[in-house]
């Protein structure tokens, strides 16, 4: 017996030990920046709780008011590779937005409360719910349009403001709800994606896409313009949630090589776009034709491990993504996360930055903790704001009304490979400023 | 014009050949211990991290140190749940259901283990290592016949090849393999004759944790590495020791050719034909599951669990 004992007491003190290391190396590896972080996260089969209390030494001996604003990000899961990155940028931004208040004399002080949604829609939802328990009324995310969707009708019968810094499907353009998106919708972006194949002088293109919301929408989006223009755009989808693309991408070599397409192009999130183009730099025909793509894989880290990377300046891939040209916002945003993580921003940080201080201001301005008022002030307060993700006016349906694209590639400077911003969309048309490579 | 036949089949045979390393060390704990294990989802996912790993913090660029690494770590990690988890259980008499929930909770336990992990290494590194694109080019690309062989294909045929051997001649030629298959026929029997179960099994633990993992590593440099890499693939191991009728191992790496070409060939061949969708890939696994199920009675084909347990019973 005493040696039952003895072993369930060494394993006790090895997983303080573990639990102690692993809480040293965050608070080693946080940065701090005014005020004690605490982090813990706790899991619960298969969802990651993280809860970060942030301790603001308070100016005057007043009580500070506290407010709520939920996350769903997935931490896990599909996306969970930006997710990850997105939970430092909503970190940095509840950072950024007590500091500001503060400054402009608020007695208050707002706290995240960050959930894991697996990339999932029926955990995002679960999410939601759990806010709604918590009284939270304001929830930043969900990443993904499909999960948007999932949401959707709960938040709308239970008042709750969801803001979506990442959802882009054109089908979730509905006015008077309780959804917002600080993107635009994919309708503009496929026009602008169409433009630049077609600058390119390419007459006939494979759209290979993600078979979800995202993909379908862009896709179909992507065609009508497309093919307006004169072009020809064949569609193939994928599976998504797959470990591998392989076959997939054998498909899609046949695909191109029957049709005689001059171009792919690729619609889909990061992890599966990487997977997906590391194959086809192996593939005799697909690295034989140009690529192009959405924002979905603009920013992995992935893209720019060298062979890859080699594969895509010899086929010139260019992409297009959500973001207002010269934005000194944004540069200093960019500039600050990289010093901050040591990679670029991924994909709709600046969205998921400029969201959650939509949500502050919102709260401050409707003046009370309650849905409806706070989806009231938000389009009047999103009017005024401009941030790294620029000018975030909302149009009749809750979505960021004037969204510009830039077109991006990945570029060697030095011996190192980069994200470079090339081109830009405007007036309709696309204006180069230089070439991949 | 490329002969993309080729390439499909090429691709069927390396993934194969990666289905085989994976799913292999599942029949060979499942047929000694008769645990359905779960935590061999985190032995594929902590194998591929090996090698990330020591890439991103000690620039190890050559594919076979990272391969010995993951095994070494993988095996620790089926050694480890042995002894603190599966054993102690069973000692207190647990059957099998509760074995299976106990390597559930192990399962979830590592994975998140796995990503707090991550968390604090992606800050200290500076990097984002939660999803990787790890691409060694310790061997050599050919060309064979016009046909470009990468080198994460040569070295799964090399390191499967080599995890092979090395099973036939421990499991056929040594001691510890014949007390091995000894347990696997009848435990009680094994025990009676004098055979060191604990430490034998923990030799069987320790082989087929790091085969999962080299299998992860060689999965890594195929596909992609991700914390959720296990979690994605189980399914389709569990398929594949399951035609194996999870006491075959010869068996289950047939499985994991047909489950291989069943998907890519099978698949390619519906696409071009008839216009089907690639998306009903998981469809055609599992009816390939089915069908080989129903065509070799009772269960899979290796003689199959039901047999086996009117046996016991009788």
């Amino acid at each position: 017996m005493t040696g039952q004992n003895l072993k369930i007491v060494v394993a006790i003190i090895i997983t303080l030990i573990i639990g102690i290391g692993i809480g040293y190396g965050i608070s080693l590896a946080t940065p701090t920046g005014g005020g004690q972080a605490s982090s813990s996260p706790t899991s619960t089969g298969g969802t990651t709780t993280v809860t970060v209390t942030k301790t603001v030494t308070p100016s005057t001996g007043s009580r500070t008011k506290v407010y709520k604003i939920g996350f769903t990000l997935p931490l896990s899961g599909e996306l969970s590779s930006v997710g990850k990155m997105w939970e430092r940028v909503a970190k940095m931004a509840i950072d950024d937005l007590n500091k500001k208040v503060q400054a402009y004399g608020f007695n208050v002080r707002f706290q995240a409360v960050i959930l894991d949604d697996a990339t999932q829609d029926e955990k995002a939802l679960q999410n939601v719910q759990t806010f709604a328990q918590q009284g939270i009324k304001v929830v930043i995310g969900p990443a993904a349009s499909s999960q948007v969707k999932a949401v959707k009708s709960y938040a709308d019968s239970n008042h709750i403001v969801i803001i979506s810094p990442s959802s882009t499907a054109p089908t979730l353009a509905i006015p008077n709800d309780y959804i917002f998106r600080t993107v635009g919708s994919d309708a503009l972006q496929a026009k602008v994606l169409a433009a630049l194949v077609e600058h390119e002088g390419v007459k006939k293109v494979v759209v290979f896409y993600r078979n979800d919301e995202y993909g379908n929408a862009f896709a179909e989006f992507f065609k009508k313009y497309f093919e307006e223009s004169g072009g020809t755009a064949i569609l193939q989808s994928y599976t998504t949630g797959l470990s591998d693309y392989s076959s997939e991408v054998n498909a899609l070599a046949q695909k191109v090589q029957s049709s005689g397409a001059e171009a792919v192009v690729l619609i889909s999130f990061d992890t599966d776009g990487a997977n997906i183009l590391s194959h086809a730099a192996n593939n005799p025909v697909l690295s034989k034709v140009r690529w192009f793509s959405s924002e979905g894989v603009h920013g992995a880290s992935e893209l720019l491990q060298p062979s890859l990377a080699k594969f895509l300046i010899s086929v010139k891939f260019m992409g297009t993504r959500p973001q207002t040209p010269h934005n000194v916002l944004y540069e200093q945003f960019a500039k600050r996360f990289k010093e901050m993580t040591g990679s670029d921003p991924p994909v709709f940080s600046e969205n998921l930055y400029d969201a959650v201080m939509l949500a502050g201001w919102a709260i401050l301005r409707a003046g009370t903790y309650d849905g409806a008022a706070i989806k009231d002030a938000l389009p009047k307060v999103a009017a005024h704001y401009y941030g790294p993700s620029g000018w975030t006016y909302l149009d009749e349906n809750g979505d960021k009304a004037f969204q510009q694209y830039a077109i991006w590639s990945i570029k060697q400077v030095n011996g190192k490979y980069e994200f470079s911003d090339i081109g830009v969309y405007q007036g309709g048309a696309v204006t180069l400023t230089s070439q991949p490579g | 014009m490329v002969n993309m036949d080729a390439y499909q089949a090429l691709t069927a045979v390396h993934i194969a050949l990666i289905y085989a390393v994976l799913a292999v060390p599942l029949t060979l704990s499942y047929k000694t211990t008769k645990i359905i294990n779960f935590v061999h989802i985190n032995f594929i996912t902590y194998g591929a991290y090996a090698a990330v790993l020591l890439y991103t913090f000690l620039g190890v660029d050559n594919v076979f140190v990272a391969i010995t690494a993951a095994f070494i770590i993988g095996g620790i990690m089926g050694v480890i749940d042995n002894v603190a988890v599966f054993e102690p259980l069973s000692r207190r008499g647990a059957n099998v259901v509760i074995l299976m929930i106990a390597s559930m909770g192990l399962w979830i336990f590592y994975k998140y283990l796995m990503y707090s992990v991550l968390d604090v290494l992606s800050r200290v590194a500076k990097a984002n290592l939660v999803s990787v694109l790890l691409r060694f080019e310790t061997l050599p690309r050919v060309v064979v016949g016009g046909m470009h062989v990468t080198s994460a294909f040569l070295t799964a045929a090399i390191t499967a090849a080599a995890l092979a051997l090395m099973l036939y001649f421990i499991l056929e030629k040594t001691a510890v393999g014949k007390a091995i298959r000894a347990i696997a026929d009848n435990p009680t029997l094994a025990e009676i004759s004098g055979i060191p179960r604990g430490r034998v099994v923990n030799v069987m633990w320790f082989m087929a944790g790091g085969m999962a993992a080299v299998g992860g590593v060689l999965w890594a440099i195929f596909a992609i590495a991700t914390p959720e890499v296990g979690d994605t693939l189980i399914l389709q191991v569990f398929a594949i020791a399951v035609i194996g009728g999870l006491t075959s191992l010869s068996r289950t790496a047939l499985g994991a050719f047909i489950i291989a070409f069943a998907e890519n060939l099978g698949m390619a061949f519906l696409n071009q034909v008839f216009g089907v969708p690639t998306s009903f890939k998981p469809f055609i696994t599992f009816s390939t599951l089915l069908i080989v199920i129903i065509a070799f009675p009772p269960l899979g084909a290796g003689g199959g669990l039901p047999y086996r347990f009117l046996r016991k019973r009788r």
